[in-house]
């Protein structure tokens, strides 16, 4: 069980960073992106084609993956959310599915719907936590993520630019009004978002099979429950909602038993605890934006 | 050489005209009042300054330079600032957070910053008292004095504040009004857009909005005395 426990909190950590780009959207723009698990999946097959078909070396196949999503984060924004600033947000809502539903189209046509595999970052043989062996690029994962999730509350909490990400979010006409353009908000966020996408992409590629919109199948719905568990404006929430559903996660994995592709069983419980949650507490387990 | 200037100004929302040509000018240093009975255009007079809200035609000249045709942030920066109704604080941030976001145009100065933040709080001891409160819990007249305050953190050169004293008891409306000449009095022109004929008693000059046209405007003690404006303002 220990096992489970462990590689849950490390998926946990995952769905938490893509949970905390959903909750920055949210946000931003009052909508779900369907696209965001997609930024982990292009980013994923960038670091792949960088390192295995280019050989550069990993640090830099990756940094590369996420500066490449950063655009195409970027681009999202001035070519489908910002044209739909004022329209009403289910037509947004519908545009992303359409962006995440183009770019899984266009990894089939580039890539083929034959599974790849990149190696990982770390070698060697993994390090007992818990009587657990965890492999390096687990840990590395996890490392990584304290490290985001740290400095994000700095940013979100001591920083003009994360302050006035905060301050869009509650007030625009206010935003504007202080001279903090609120289009340019928009443009930032949603990079911000594909980069936390992208490096939850990248992180995650040389633990299992790339293939065409892995992320979206296996990573957008426990993400999402992660970040309406959070409290859905909360980014704190969102980062924490993601470890709790890792774990219910792994938990369900222990007692149901696991398959690798669709954790059927798994999701049950963790669709369990999104119900539950909704129940108990409507507003999240943070329940206030921040 | 006044330091604003509408002149023919019109606008209005979607095909719906709403300005129809308003000229007006405030000298620098002053403070001046707005009335104008619910409808009449005083705030989309306020957001065709700021920039909220594009002008369909005539010119607005502030410090000698056509300003109409840029977008808000650039009027903040040249010292444009617009107090809007209905408060708009951020609520789910501080106090201070608030006030630090106000004066985002000129944040890299961070010694000025805190010392216009030390003048707001001079301004608004309320505020000093309750920096760490999320600006959302607050009550209606705190947060009016936040967003205030939060304009004075952009550094204005002109402030227009549109109906500071909405839902203010009489008493804390009048020292609002008095707070406000203070500020004016340090060189910051003011513009008030006001429902409470109070306010009167602190301006330099007035003017009273009717269905989208001015119909008064005077300038000077003597004019507004002379000038039964309460009778006019109530028609
Ligand atoms: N967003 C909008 N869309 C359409 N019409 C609007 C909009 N905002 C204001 N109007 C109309 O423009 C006219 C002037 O409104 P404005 O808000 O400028 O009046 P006001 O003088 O500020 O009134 P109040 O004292 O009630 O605040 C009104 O007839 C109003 O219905
Ligand atoms: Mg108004």
């Amino acid at each position: 069980m220990k096992q489970f426990l462990v590689l849950g909190v490390i998926n946990g950590a995952v769905y938490g960073l893509l949970a905390t780009g959903l909750v920055l959207v949210y946000k931003g723009a009052r909508v779900f992106n369907f696209a965001q698990a997609e930024f982990g999946t292009v980013a994923a097959f960038f670091a792949y084609w960088l390192i295995e078909k280019q050989h550069l070396p990993y640090w830099a196949g990756d940094l590369l993956a996420i500066l490449g999503i950063a655009i195409v984060g970027f681009l999202v924004e001035r070519l489908i959310v910002r044209p739909l600033f004022t329209a009403p947000r289910v037509t947004l809502l519908v545009a992303t599915a359409g962006v995440a539903l183009v770019l899984i189209q266009l990894q089939f046509i580039i890539v083929g719907a034959n599974a790849v595999q990149i190696g990982p970052a770390l070698r060697g043989i993994g390090v007992n936590i818990l009587d657990v062996v965890v492999s390096p690029q687990r840990l590395l994962i996890f490392g990584v993520l304290v490290i985001l999730g740290l400095g994000m509350g700095y940013f979100f909490s001591r920083t003009d630019l994360g302050l006035a990400v905060l301050a869009t979010s509650q007030e625009p006409v206010a935003t504007e009004l202080a001279g903090i353009g609120t289009r340019r908000m928009s443009s930032f966020i949603w990079t911000f978002a594909a980069v936390l996408g992208g490096i939850a992409g990248v992180l995650l590629a040389p633990t299992g099979a790339l293939f065409p919109g892995f992320m979206t199948i296996t990573d957008l719905l426990p993400a999402f429950t992660a970040a309406v568990v959070g409290g859905i404006t909360s980014l704190p929430g969102a980062f924490l909602g993601g470890l709790l559903i890792g774990i219910t996660q792994g938990l369900g994995e222990f007692y149901f038993g696991s398959s690798t592709i669709v954790r059927g069983a798994a999701n049950l419980l963790v669709f369990a605890v999104l119900v539950l949650v909704l129940l108990v507490r409507p507003k999240g387990l943070i329940g206030r934006e921040a | 050489m006044p330091l604003l200037e509408l002149t023919d100004v019109r606008t209005g929302y979607g095909s719906l005209p709403v300005l129809h040509g308003i000229s007006f000018a405030v000298e620098q240093g002053e403070l001046a009042v707005m009335l104008g009975l619910n409808g009449a255009g005083k705030s989309t007079t306020m957001m065709a300054i700021a920039g909220l809200l594009k002008t369909w035609s005539g010119s607005i000249s502030f410090e000698d330079a056509s300003v109409g045709r840029l977008d808000t942030a650039k009027r903040v920066q040249r010292g444009i600032v617009l107090v809007p109704e209905g408060r708009r604080v951020f609520p789910a941030l501080s106090v201070t957070v608030n006030l630090r976001l106000g004066a985002w145009v000129r944040r890299r100065d961070r010694k000025a910053l805190k010392e216009r933040m030390e003048k707001v709080f001079e301004y608004f001891p309320r505020l000093a008292e309750r920096r760490n409160q999320l600006a959302g819990t607050m009550s209606g007249g705190e947060q009016q004095m936040l967003a205030v305050g939060r304009g004075l953190m952009a550094d204005p050169k002109l402030l227009l504040i549109d109906e500071a004293s909405l839902g203010l008891a009489p008493k804390t409306a009048q020292e609002l009004f008095q707070t406000v000449k203070q500020i004016s009095k340090t060189g910051v022109t003011v513009i008030m857009v006001e429902q409470n004929a109070g306010a009167l008693d602190v301006a330099d000059r007035a003017f009273i909005m009717e269905k989208g046209t001015l119909i008064f405007q005077g300038a000077g003690d003597e004019e507004l005395k002379a000038t039964d404006l309460r009778a006019a303002y109530l028609g």
